[in-house]
């Protein structure tokens, strides 16, 4: 779990994460979230109200991406993570990650990297889009 | 004229209130997110990797007022007004959507299952642009949740919410 400082390159990529979205997953979310928004798990209101199907919390994605994040630089090490939602995700739909890390950087003793991510669908479109910054160990 | 009143709202108080981290509500939500790490739900998993505790997953800091806000231990001087509803209610009262722009979280520490937290929530910005014939309008709120008992900050969510009208 984790990785050391002096392991991680500008450019390399982080093990995908896939996920196929379900209806179980959005029940799953509501309840551990505690956002009962019916668009997110009430069929019959999400289509009443014009959207095709239930859709996924957009916070989902983000916890989506943050666990393959955290698989990647190890738990308690990120400092930052933002994202911007761009995209609902639907039932059905294949969830990637896609982490990168951009820049690697010493600073006030600490070793940090921070990383382009965004989880997108199998045709490419992307749901969110953000980046983390993450401390890691160091062999030094 | 609209934009008057909503600029009135930067630096109000939104929210103040305490959580307790708890270890179920915290094991639940890894499982919600997907992830199956047994730090999450095993005390002596965490130790292994080197943590104090079971932590939270980074996005748990956007939940965790859901849970473990008991009301023995809520402040009595938390703000009572809504000036987020104050702006986007009447908004939403002529229809349009709100939705989640942009999350952001500020980690100054890892979040562990028994953290007491005390966060206290801000309306940092609010502003319209015009999209596509559609005005848009964004509030951002801060919160700060600190440790009750240090009083050191342990993690800053920032929660972009637009008005899309």
């Amino acid at each position: 779990m984790g990785i050391y400082f002096e392991d991680v390159q500008e450019g390399d990529e982080a093990p995908v994460k896939t996920h196929t979205l379900t209806r179980t997953d959005l029940v799953r979310y509501a309840g551990a979230s505690g956002d009962y928004n019916p668009m997110h798990h009430d069929e019959v209101l999400a289509t009443k109200a014009g959207q095709p199907s239930v859709f996924g919390h957009g916070m989902f994605s983000m916890g989506l991406l943050g666990t393959a994040i955290t698989d990647y630089v190890g738990i308690g090490t990120l400092t930052a993570y933002k994202v911007r939602f761009s995209r609902q995700t639907w039932p059905g739909e294949e969830l990637r990650t896609k982490i990168v890390v951009r820049t690697k950087r010493q600073e006030g003793g600490a070793h940090l990297v921070d990383l382009d991510c965004s989880l997108a669908n199998a045709e490419g479109e992307v749901k969110v889009v953000g980046e983390a910054t993450a401390a890691l160990p160091s062999k030094g | 004229m609209a934009d008057v009143e909503l600029t009135s709202i930067i630096g109000k108080a939104m929210s103040k209130s305490t959580v307790v981290v708890e270890r179920g509500a915290v094991t639940n939500f890894a499982t919600a997110v997907v992830d199956s790490n047994p730090v999450y739900g095993d005390p002596r998993a965490a130790k292994a990797a080197g943590l104090p505790a079971i932590p939270a997953p980074p996005t748990f800091a956007f939940v965790m007022n859901s849970w473990g806000q008991y009301p023995e231990l809520q402040p009595d001087d938390a703000p009572t007004g809504n000036p987020m509803g104050e702006v986007l209610g009447p908004l939403m009262a002529k229809g349009g959507l709100i939705l989640h722009g942009e999350q952001e979280f500020v980690y100054h520490r890892p979040v562990f299952v028994g953290d007491v937290l005390a966060g206290e929530g801000t309306i940092v910005d609010a502003y319209t642009k015009e999209s596509k014939g559609a005005t848009m309008t964004f509030v951002v709120t801060e919160t700060v949740w600190r440790d009750d008992k240090t009083g050191e900050p342990v993690v800053t969510s920032r929660f972009n919410v637009i008005h899309r009208g």
